[in-house]
């Protein structure tokens, strides 16, 4: 059965991911972008993972930008991304099908290195996502199975593993992956 | 009165500096030729996008300037980049709108609202730091230099008439996936 994963292990999750990969750039270009925040969450708010949203707010070291689509998050990651920064897209599964061109267009075409959280809303605890009552939850997995974009389920706080795994994967294929974050966090 | 796009194109390839430079659409031919090889990238395969492409990559760099070249019918696909520009505060991003109320690309078909839309208006009541519009040349010219300094986010919508050029009529240019590359390797491999 899955369980909800506390927004504090997701955050702490992200922040070493994040660290891990200043790391890696450090080791790779010529100057190093110095700032004194460690990467940015792009978000377009998704219900399930409010509860990381809202102690976001009061993190220094993650910069979090607020956009009106998931297109223009698609956009501003590529941006990011070609500056040197470190960043996660976390959004909802309606957001995923909103943004099916951005996520061709640029994550994939544009070989930008695009790591998302997806919020599944209305996921049922007793019932595998392809099984759900709601298509919103059942269409997720195969849209992503459709555009090859690697994905996992986070099922629960023993599955934040994934994360920083998936993030590597992003960049190591230069293109998108995405964690689908199972039940509301807490 | 309008002013031609190649000219604004041309004043600023000559003012602008190191500042990064996101064309789209009909600015995309003329800045190849006026700019090559340089610290640019095009928004290429998802119209709509410069305007946020442009905050990422202002974002990321802070004291570097990064000029949009916007248009009206792109701007239109993706109005909320507005609002989320002036959220993100982004002080070193001028948005130069070159407006010429028509989708000059696919043909040349009025955009919703025409001409008559406002978009100074719009970018004011979104929370820009700084929206006017320009439609001479001249003036264009005068404020050029603030237009790179000042504190963005900054607006600009520029009245302009039809490019020579648009990217169906003059195709070429690197794919996306190129221009991503080469920004990277310029901007942090250098040396």
């Amino acid at each position: 059965m899955p369980e909800s994963i506390p927004a504090s292990l997701i955050i702490d999750t992200l922040k070493d991911t994040f660290r891990e990969a200043r790391k890696e750039l450090a080791a790779e270009v010529a100057e190093p972008p110095q700032h004194s925040h460690l990467g940015w969450i792009l978000s377009v708010p998704d219900t399930h993972q409010k509860t990381v949203l809202a102690a976001l707010d009061k993190e220094r070291a993650l910069r979090v930008v607020t956009c009106a689509t998931e297109d223009e998050a698609n956009a501003i990651n590529a941006g990011l991304w070609i500056g040197g920064e470190p960043v996660v897209l976390m959004i909802q599964h309606a957001g995923l099908y909103a943004s099916v061109n951005t996520l061709r267009g640029v994550a994939m075409d544009g070989r930008v290195p695009t790591f998302y959280m997806i919020g599944l809303l209305q996921r049922e605890r007793d019932r595998d996502p392809k099984e759900s009552r709601h298509s919103m939850v059942r269409f997720a997995e195969p849209l992503l199975d459709t555009f090859s974009v690697p994905h996992a389920r986070l099922e629960g706080p023993d599955d934040v593993h994934l994360i920083p795994e998936y993030y590597r994967l992003s960049r190591q294929r230069r293109g998108p992956t995405a964690v689908l974050v199972g039940l509301e966090t807490m | 009165m309008t002013i031609k796009p190649e000219d604004i194109l041309r004043a600023i390839a000559t003012a602008r500096g190191d500042a990064i430079c996101v064309p789209t659409m009909t600015t995309s031919p003329a800045w190849r030729t006026l700019a090559p090889d340089d610290l640019s990238i095009g928004c290429v395969g998802f119209m709509g996008g410069a305007s946020s492409l442009g905050l990422g990559l202002a974002l990321s760099m802070p004291k570097r300037r990064v000029i949009v070249f916007d248009g009206d019918g792109s701007l239109l696909m993706q109005l909320g980049s507005l609002a989320t520009i002036a959220g993100a505060r982004a002080r070193n991003l001028t948005h130069l709108l070159f407006k010429n109320g028509v989708y000059h690309t696919s043909g040349s078909q009025e955009i919703p609202g025409g001409l008559s839309v406002d978009f100074v208006q719009m970018a004011q009541g979104a929370g820009y730091r700084k929206a006017y519009a320009v439609s001479d040349f001249e003036d264009f010219k005068r404020r050029l230099p603030s237009m790179l300094t000042d504190e963005g986010p900054l607006f600009v919508e520029l009245h302009t008439g039809l490019a020579d050029k648009t990217p169906m009529t003059d195709r070429g240019g690197q794919p996306f996936h190129q221009q991503v590359e080469s920004l990277y390797q310029k901007l942090h491999k250098a040396g």
